[in-house]
């Protein structure tokens, strides 16, 4: 009874002492938070970028010649964001004059119309430049679908189904793996979560394991009556806390501001619901762990304070390296289900992919990774008994 | 009580074997309790390998030291509750205050609650720590942050003190306050060793006084007896006759 609460008073010491530490050193907090403010920034830009790219269709300014035969085939082209020359703004007025794109109606447009002859439309601009290539494109569409409109209007006043006029037609899936288009979105955001998991915690781990050491308290925290797995345990703690936060911070701020981008305009649905950031925060939780574990062993064996810097900031690459590899493979090996990062990366490709979670593999993965994590941290303790870790002899 | 018996240390340099150091090469001592004992020697005689030996941070590579008859290696978190460590290299966590860093060693040595709180005052008051206890430890001066860990050391009341040059940067009146407070606890029947240059201080202080040159232990005795084991009239002319000689003398 004595033994646990001893157990229990020093433990609590511990953890509140580098809580304490780790939340007033507000610039190396600010610094692992920063990631997380940028996350819902980062991914604005970005599907706002891909979104223009996609579905882009900026004015095109044409000179009409004859529009008042023809309004509503005028207004349909202002509808497919084809202007009249007359209201381009003036700093883009040069470039148009250049492209010089010419549409001429002819006179008696209306009276072929209502009889039901051809008309015939001239456009006129340099075909061979590559700037007019795009407008001619849209032009030419916006008329045979203007076009088709009024032809089926015509049949269907005759009775004839409309549907004779296509007797084959070609349904369009969009498989596409996810480097394509939108899924990038929520792939960069996987990874980065992943990334935050590592980073968050990152600059507190190393301050309580190297830095201690460099300035002194290591020492003296070694001296006192307590053992190495509490020490280790309550750095864990501390660093994988602001871990954590970090992570939080970014499920919270993405799934406010993908609210803001409206990404039905290309087709694409992406949702940060409570139930899916709930797996992915379960998902995340024991990497959160795995990487302060990971810090603190790495932090803790090396001589200084920047030797541990340097050396833990390549530990940083995995994170980001493993989910590019794991989504670029084709045949992906089943052990690799079983790994810490690859694991996880590969259920949260899913998730975002909107297939239903295999709960199977999230416990999978997650013991895995919380079974390498408890051994490193036995590992460490073991090794802060020994004086070479300690005295940082080599 | 401290027992030191018959410790070797050598540091091996595994890229060129000549520079290996043995920094402690049989050395032995008692300290008892209710006394005062000093550890002199030069600079490099193995003073804070011993000490360190004495906290188990680092293994000796033979003998043993026992701490009130625990054996440091065979059971360091029993014996390390029975010690209160001045250490040579010491920092402060500077994002806490003295009274959080004295609280956290409070904790750390298992104390809670009333007797905690009770126990940090009065080290607080017994060290005229009151003006600084609530301020962060970033800007105190050397003087300043040794009382800090003095007080850090001293919070649990611990039956032995190592004190491993207590008095350096600290002025006379800190000084005074330390002495009289080891004198206090020597009165209290506690065992208190430690290392120290300034020979006044350890002739005015210890009961017993170790000399260790080469790792090895010099010459013993109250400072009167080594003064005349070595025909001097003082600790300091003493001192030098006896790590100068030491094949004559500590026989």
């Amino acid at each position: 009874m004595i033994t646990s609460n001893i157990n229990f008073i020093q433990l609590k010491a511990l953890v509140v002492k580098e809580y304490r530490e780790a939340f007033r050193d507000k610039r190396a907090l600010m610094v692992a938070l920063m990631m997380a403010i940028l996350a819902p920034v980062g991914i604005m830009v970005m599907s706002k970028i891909m979104i223009e790219k996609l579905v882009d269709e900026p004015p095109v300014y044409v000179k009409f010649s004859g529009a008042e035969h023809a309004p509503k085939l005028i207004k349909h082209f202002a509808d497919s964001n084809l202007l009249d020359f007359s209201d381009v703004p003036d700093d883009e007025k040069s470039t148009w004059e250049q492209r010089n794109i010419a549409i001429e109606i002819p006179e008696d447009y209306a009276v072929d119309m209502a009889e039901g002859k051809p008309i015939k439309l001239h456009l006129q601009a340099d075909f061979t430049d590559k700037a007019v290539q795009p407008p001619v494109r849209r032009i030419n569409s916006a008329v045979r679908s203007f076009s088709m409109s009024i032809g089926y209007k015509r049949l269907l006043l005759r009775g004839v189904d409309i549907r004779l006029l296509n007797p084959v037609k070609l349904v369009e899936q969009d498989t596409a793996k996810p480097d394509a288009t939108f899924m990038l979105i929520s792939m960069m955001l996987g990874i980065y979560l992943m990334l935050a998991a590592f980073m968050s915690g990152l600059s507190v781990a190393i301050d309580s394991s190297a830095g201690e050491r460099e300035r002194n308290v290591l020492e003296m925290l070694l001296c006192q009556p307590v053992s190495t797995l509490k020490i280790v345990l309550a750095k864990l703690i501390s660093a994988s806390t602001v871990a954590v936060i970090g992570v939080l911070l970014i499920l919270i701020l993405t799934s406010v501001s993908v609210g803001f981008v409206d990404l039905t305009k290309i087709g694409a649905t992406f949702s940060l619901d409570l139930s899916t950031a709930a797996v992915l925060l379960l998902l995340l939780l024991p990497i959160c762990f795995f990487a302060s574990a990971c810090q603190l062993f790495v932090a803790f064996q090396t001589k200084s304070f920047k030797e541990a810097q340097s050396t833990v900031g390549i530990l940083i690459g995995i994170p980001a390296f493993i989910p590019f590899v794991v989504s670029m493979m084709d045949d992906r090996p089943q052990w690799l289900n079983w790994l810490p990062i690859a694991g996880q990366s590969m259920i949260i490709e899913n998730i975002f992919k909107g297939v239903d979670v295999d709960w199977l593999a999230v416990f999978a993965t997650s013991g895995v990774t919380i079974a390498i994590t408890v051994a490193l941290v036995l590992a460490l303790a073991k090794k802060l008994q020994s004086e070479k870790v300690v005295m940082a002899l080599s | 009580m401290i027992e030191v018996n018959n410790l070797h240390k050598s540091f091996i340099d595994k890229k060129n074997k000549k520079n290996t150091v043995k920094a402690l090469d049989g050395l032995s001592f008692t300290a008892k309790d209710g006394e005062i004992t000093g550890i002199l020697g030069p600079n490099g005689a193995g003073k804070t390998t011993c000490l360190r030996t004495l906290y188990g941070l680092l293994s000796a590579d033979e003998g043993f030291a026992t701490i009130d008859g625990i054996s440091v290696t065979d059971a360091p978190l029993a014996a390390r509750a029975k010690l209160g460590i001045f250490p040579d290299k010491f920092g402060l966590y500077e994002r806490l205050t003295a009274y959080e860093q004295i609280d956290y060693f409070a904790s750390l040595h298992g104390m809670s609650g009333k007797t905690k709180k009770q126990a940090i005052d009065q080290v607080v008051q017994d060290l005229e720590l009151g003006d600084l206890a609530h301020r962060k430890t970033v800007g105190f001066s050397q003087g300043q942050r040794m009382k800090v860990t003095l007080a850090q050391a001293l919070v649990h009341q611990p039956q032995n003190f190592v004190l491993d040059e207590p008095t350096r940067g600290l002025d006379v009146m800190s000084t005074r306050i330390l002495r009289n407070h080891l004198a206090k606890f020597k009165a209290k029947g506690h065992c208190i060793l430690f290392s120290s240059h300034v020979m006044q201080e350890v002739a005015a202080l210890c009961d017993r006084v170790i000399i260790v040159a080469n790792g090895k232990l010099a010459a013993q005795g109250t400072p009167q007896e080594l003064c005349e084991l070595a025909g001097e009239q003082n600790l300091e002319e003493a001192f030098v006759k006896l790590i100068g000689s030491d094949e004559g003398v500590a026989a």
